[in-house]
């Protein structure tokens, strides 16, 4: 699809506010073309991060290197990039047109040529031709995101970032549009970078994603492999409802569960890993009638269950401990509250992760 | 790094402002101060300095005028707060969509000229007034005028500083979000109760910047006691003019000035001090 | 919910504030009254209705002459005031600084001043430097009071100016210079209107910072102290009533053209919930 050299590079990034260090030495390369998305929580440095990429904040230490030319010291409005804003940032007193024409206006493109561009512009992003003379206060949410879209393209910028701009959009608008955006990628062929703090958002657009935790890339990766290799307990937390049991290492696929005084079959046990944690997601444990139904088994009870349209949860506590139990709605369990139940699943279902 | 750069956009966006306000308000008040130590009615600064002025303020009757200041100062917030905060509350949550307009109607008065319309008042009050004239017209009556009594200054001083207590208590009551009070309300607080323990707690902020603007702008209230009292009353302001004008005592100006200013200043660093104006101004 | 508070309590409120509005515009209608009179002194209710007054008073060099300067000195500190509190408001609420917390306060403390000290004050310090006071000196003065009320008046409209605009300008190429006359300065054009309009009014209706720093110039507020105080003729209610309907009349305009820029960004609030 594209070609595979990188188009921005970097090397020990820093950012730092008087003591507080808000992204620390991060290392990584992005490929020309690539949907790249880096999500965590709020507080994490992912704006910081992505400030310093577009040339609003200054980096404390490092290198950002767009083909090969270092580019710390250029500012914003001299950076071939260009960001969608979290809120968009539509200029109010502006129409639909005059917002995306905005760059060109700036770059003294002949007025004629700057609507064409702009009429195609919309036309791309299924805006109606005649919005351009539409205030874009009078836009809806979905309409607002297509001509902040439209005006960054208009830039025509070797990278797009994203700040997270579907967040104040209704889950189902957010749904449409995140596979919009991933179609104008295509599109386009453009270099996009995007931040959220939602995996999920992430898990759908991008081609690779990169985790970002107080500062520092802790794993990067395609969709599949954030997935299904986390590495360590945040990660995998972070993708969604998840089983997490503290261990220890006691064989080359034994772990010790000092929770429940169990030892547990796992995955083959890394050189050096001594204690961590074992991470089971819902849909891999499953109700047992005796032992000998799956590798490994703890008995709790059934404690409530939620209905997620298809899928159905359960909660069972053993001891104090919280698992959760995923199941497809056909495949409903049939205990009743308080139950006691059997809960096994098989090594091969299980993730050894660290801290 | 150039300079623009090494002081940052906010100092450097509030420096014309500072500059500004260092020559034409900090300059002066130093200047004033410096005038309260040179000797009695002395014009130039470049002599022996000494506390002269403020030894002859206490012994004189000057203070007499600090404290009827004070005095009608406190009488008028306690009646602005009790004519505004109806008003402030019907701003803040009943008029809707009128609350511009009737803002408007009250910013209007603050920019004609507080003596003329002092004097609007003094022609309704004056004997054979608007009051009065048509008093003894349809009803044969002829009380005494009300002008030149002491009630008359705190009724200018209440019509003068009106809006600086209502601006402020509307910005404080309108700080109170609808779900708290409902909340109370559903808690199974009363009218009352809510009012205590949700409204006035939460708009205290505003209330507090009223109570401190109308106290120090009546504080330092001068046209008043000149235009209604009939001079029966000399405030502080007054006892400063005099001593500028007619007695052509500058320093002794200066010095009552500087005791003045302390009063003031004090209260606004106090009071503003434990507020966030962020919070207020913006409800971000 | 607010419907269901009684219906009394939101009619008393709606009286009270009627009561109110009358009571601060009852002076305007003594003075109006009294403007009325062809007689020379004025005793109510008027026997002799007329406009002579008015007449005169128009025709009256002297007036013409107070008129120029008041509007001399309101257009310099309009102007002045708001190129002053533009850069004073910015650093108020758009810009996230050490110094703010200060430096709001700071700002604050002249409207929280005495105006009549405010005044000696400035006599004082204008006369240690050697200067000759005049309207220009005037000027001066009304600023250090006015530039702070105009400083407040716009930063209210900073205060929601999403700084991501300007940012937004700068990444799609623009110079600073660009984002400034291209994106700030037509957004906040409503709230430097404001502070515009508050600057002109608050100008040309001061009276104690005025009286000590005109000198030999005289402004419409001057005049009509000096003649309440000694000289009265229907000419005084006929100049305050002037006045005071110019005053009103400016600021119904001003609403008027606020309200019209308002309603075209109304729509973006509703859109953004």
């Amino acid at each position: 699809m594209n070609s595979r050299s990188p188009i921005l590079q970097l090397r020990k990034l820093t950012k730092t506010f008087g003591s507080f260090t808000a992204v620390k030495e991060i290392n990584l390369d992005i490929t020309e073309g690539e949907f790249f998305t880096i999500v965590g929580p709020s507080g994490s440095g992912k704006t910081t991060l992505l400030r310093m990429l577009t040339g609003m904040e200054s980096a404390t230490s490092g290198d950002i290197l767009l083909r090969g030319a270092r580019i710390n010291d250029l500012p914003a409005n001299k950076r071939p990039t260009c960001m969608v804003f979290q809120s968009l940032a539509l200029f109010p007193h502006r129409t639909v047109g005059q917002n995306i024409e905005f760059s060109l206006k700036i770059k003294n493109v002949a007025p004629d040529v700057r609507k064409a561009r702009a009429l195609q512009l919309m036309a791309q992003l299924r805006l109606p031709q005649d919005y351009y003379g539409k205030s874009v206060t009078k836009c809806s949410g979905g309409e607002r995101q297509r001509v902040a879209l439209a005006r960054a393209l208009a830039y025509d910028p070797d990278i797009l970032f994203f700040d997270e701009p579907l967040s104040a959009i209704d889950y189902k608008l957010r749904k449409t549009l995140e596979k919009e955006l991933k179609d104008i990628h295509r599109e386009t062929g453009k270099t996009f970078i995007y931040i959220t703090h939602s995996l999920e958002e992430a898990m759908v657009m991008s081609d690779r994603i990169g985790v970002m935790r107080a500062g520092q890339l802790v794993q990067v990766g395609s969709p599949q492999q954030i997935y299904s290799a986390p590495e360590t307990k945040f990660v995998s937390e972070f993708i969604g409802d998840v089983n997490v049991m503290a261990v220890t290492a006691k064989g080359s696929s034994i772990v010790h569960a000092a929770e429940f005084g169990v030892d547990i079959a796992s995955p083959a046990v890394p050189a050096g890993f001594t204690a961590g944690h074992l991470v089971v997601r819902p849909e891999s444990l499953r109700f047992i009638e005796n032992r000998s139904g799956a590798e490994n088994c703890l008995e709790g009870r059934l404690y409530n269950e939620y209905v997620l349209g298809s899928r159905i949860q359960y909660q069972v506590r053993v001891h104090d401990h919280v698992f959760i139990v995923e199941k497809l709605r056909q495949q409903a369990f049939a205990g009743q509250r308080d139950d006691n139940v059997l809960i096994g699943w098989d090594a091969k279902d299980s993730i050894l992760v660290t801290d | 790094m150039n300079l623009a750069k090494t002081i940052g956009p906010g100092t450097r966006h509030a420096l014309p402002i500072l500059l500004f306000l260092l020559v034409g308000f900090a300059a002066p008040l130093l200047a004033v101060i410096g005038f309260s130590f040179i000797p009695a009615r002395s014009f130039s600064l470049w002599q022996s300095w000494s506390l002269g002025n403020y030894i002859e303020i206490f012994n004189s009757t000057s203070y007499l005028s600090f404290l009827w200041s004070l005095g009608l100062a406190a009488v008028t917030v306690l009646i602005l707060a009790m004519i505004c905060y109806p008003i402030a509350y019907g701003l803040a949550r009943v008029f809707g969509k009128y609350a511009t307009l009737v803002t408007l109607l009250f910013t209007i008065p603050l920019f004609v000229s507080e003596n003329v319309r002092l004097y609007g008042w003094v022609l309704f009050f004056i004997k054979n007034g608007v009051l009065l004239g048509t008093l003894k017209a349809w009803f044969g009556i002829e009380p005494e005028s009300w002008l030149f009594t002491n009630g008359i200054i705190v009724f200018g001083m209440v019509y003068v500083y009106l809006p600086f207590m209502l601006f402020p208590m509307t910005l404080g009551v309108s700080m109170v979000p609808d779900q708290t009070r409902d909340a109370a309300f559903d808690l199974g607080a009363t009218r009352w109760q809510v009012f205590k323990e949700v409204e006035l707690p939460l708009s205290m902020p505003g209330i507090m910047i009223g109570f401190l603007l109308s106290f120090v702008l009546a504080v330092g209230a001068i046209a008043e006691a000149k235009v209604l009292g009939g001079q029966q009353i000399i405030p502080i302001s007054h006892d400063i003019e005099i001593a500028f004008t007619y007695a052509q005592n500058w320093p002794l100006g200066a010095a009552l000035s500087v005791l003045l200013m302390l009063v003031v200043g004090t209260m606004v660093l106090l009071v503003l001090r434990r507020f966030d104006l962020d919070a207020i101004l913006g409800r971000r | 919910m607010n419907s269901l508070a009684p219906r009394w309590r939101t009619s008393l409120i709606w009286a009270w504030t009627a009561a109110v509005v009358i009571f601060m515009y009852l002076p305007g209608l003594c003075l109006l009254l009294a403007s009325m009179t062809s007689s020379r002194y004025f005793i109510f209710p008027i026997t002799k209705w007329g406009f002579a007054w008015w007449e005169k008073t128009f025709a009256s060099l002297e007036i013409h002459q107070l008129f120029q300067t008041s509007l001399l000195i309101a257009f310099c500190v309009t102007v002045i005031a708001v190129t002053i509190a533009l850069f004073g408001a910015l650093a108020f609420a758009r810009y996230d600084w050490k110094g703010r917390s200060i430096y709001q306060k700071i700002v604050l403390l002249p409207i929280f001043f005495p105006q009549s000290v405010l005044g000696l004050s400035l006599l004082l310090w204008f006369n240690a430097l050697g200067l000759t006071m005049s309207w220009q000196t005037a000027v001066f003065a009304h600023l250090v009071w006015i530039v702070p009320v105009c400083t407040l008046v716009i930063s209210i409209q900073v205060y929601s100016f999403d700084p991501a605009l300007e940012e937004a300008a700068f990444d799609l190429g623009a110079t600073k210079w660009q984002v400034f006359r291209e994106v700030t300065l037509p957004v906040l054009f409503p709230g430097i209107f404001s502070g515009a309009l508050f600057a002109f009014l608050l100008s040309w209706g001061n009276f104690p910072l005025s009286l000590y720093t005109t000198g030999a110039d005289t402004t419409i507020p001057e005049y009509l102290y000096a003649k309440m105080v000694a000289g009265y003729t229907p000419g005084v209610p006929v100049l305050g009533t002037v006045s005071t309907v110019g005053a009103a009349g400016l600021l119904l305009v001003g609403y008027a053209i606020i309200v019209m820029l308002r309603r075209r960004r109304a729509a973006s609030d509703q859109s953004e919930v």
